[in-house]
């Protein structure tokens, strides 16, 4: 069987606006059946992400984030403060066994994910079990709220991904929380619970291969080209940073 | 509705056309059983407004899922003439019903031209099959 092979993009932390928008561009790529990417990234500054649906107001609720910039997803699920954590993205093209199957794909990451934690010593494991909650009375926090198959580290969430589907196409991004913020405390992160000194970037480097084996891909290392920065760009004034978009709920 | 009866989007809404009181056509657009079973655990559809003039391959609605926000996308150009309310509360009828109580929406068709670009039962099957594997 010839090799099945993705983009991988080690970027910069950026906006959360641009994050976004350049997340979308990797799904625009995807459903018109262009490359599949992986991509790591960051944020700066940190930043307060709503859910699609999540309505602006619940923002009242949770004062420590009022400092920081808020974006609005193209993904469902609740807020996410990202601050201290690894970010990934995975756009699947139309077409691709992935693309059809939801579920593989949460899997493949996830599962990958807490294979890797424990090389690195942290016992980590998939959640069997969903918040009993409906959606309108969950928590405002993502990271308190729970899903099967969420990256669980003793009880405390640690990993969450959500996915945004058009068409054929599939944009999976998720969230790996790697020490407290200050902007949302009462949530720890890996190095918090493990007690020890985890770095993002380390983390990063260890999941890389695992993730890209668990999809099935080979990786062909890659920046953005000009063209897709300058799309990226655009989409931030269109879409991310109108209050159209973020304030639209 | 039987599902052997419908037209099918690749897309996996699916489409029931027939003649209103003035002879003019109306489609009846749902989606289908193995899309919904794909989404998992449905939560919110956000249906389109009733008036509203829509294209072929346009999205006109979402659906989210525990993890999944969806495009659902129109199967013929026209009119929106009327959306199924009842998901708004009770999407389970989407889940357990999709081909009759679980419809989304009724719209007046404009052109017919869209409907040659539909599948049949047995090429949607076929689709769905290669889809899972």
């Amino acid at each position: 069987m010839a090799e099945e092979r993705c983009r991988l993009i080690i970027d910069t932390p950026r906006s959360g606006a641009l994050n976004m928008a350049l997340d979308e561009i990797l799904l625009d790529a995807a459903s018109v059946g262009g490359a599949a990417t992986v991509r790591f990234y960051g944020w700066t500054p940190a930043t307060l992400s709503l859910g699609y649906f999540q309505a602006h107001s619940e923002r009242d609720s949770h004062s420590e984030s009022h400092p920081i910039p808020l974006v609005r997803r193209a993904t469902g699920g609740g807020a996410i403060v990202h601050d201290r954590e690894l970010t990934y993205s995975i756009a699947i093209p139309r077409g691709h066994r992935l693309a059809a199957r939801p579920r593989e794909l949460y899997d493949a990451a996830h599962g990958s994910l807490v294979e890797c934690l424990g090389e690195m010593g942290i016992e980590a494991r998939l959640c069997e079990a969903a918040s009993p909650a409906s959606e309108g009375q969950e928590p405002f926090l993502c990271f308190q709220r729970r899903a099967v198959g969420d990256v669980l580290c003793g009880e405390h969430k640690v990993g969450g991904s959500a996915q945004r589907r058009w068409g054929d196409a599939v944009l999976q991004h998720g969230s790996i929380l790697v020490e407290r913020s200050p902007f949302a405390t009462v949530l720890p992160g890996l190095a918090d619970l493990a007690s020890e000194n985890i770095k993002v970037a380390d983390l990063r480097d260890e999941w890389t291969s695992k993730l890209i084996a668990a999809l099935g891909f080979v990786a062909d290392e890659a920046m953005w080209s000009a063209d897709e920065l300058q799309r990226g760009q655009q989409r931030v004034e269109t879409r991310y940073a109108l209050k159209a978009w973020n304030l639209r709920k | 509705m039987k599902p052997e009866d419908l037209l099918y989007a690749t897309t996996h809404e699916w489409v029931h056309v027939a003649a209103d009181e003035s002879g003019g056509k109306v489609a009846t657009v749902g989606i289908s059983a193995f899309a919904v079973e794909s989404l998992t655990d449905l939560v919110f559809i956000e249906l389109p407004e009733v008036g509203r003039q829509v294209k072929a391959g346009e999205s006109f609605g979402e659906i989210e899922s525990v993890k999944a926000v969806s495009d659902v996308y129109s199967p013929v150009d026209g009119e929106v003439i009327e959306v199924n309310e009842v998901l708004r509360d009770d999407l389970e009828r989407l889940s357990q019903d999709p081909y009759e109580a679980g419809w989304v929406a009724k719209i007046r068709m404009s052109d017919e031209a869209a409907l040659a670009e539909l599948m049949d039962h047995t090429a949607y099957q076929k689709q769905c099959a290669d889809e899972a594997h």
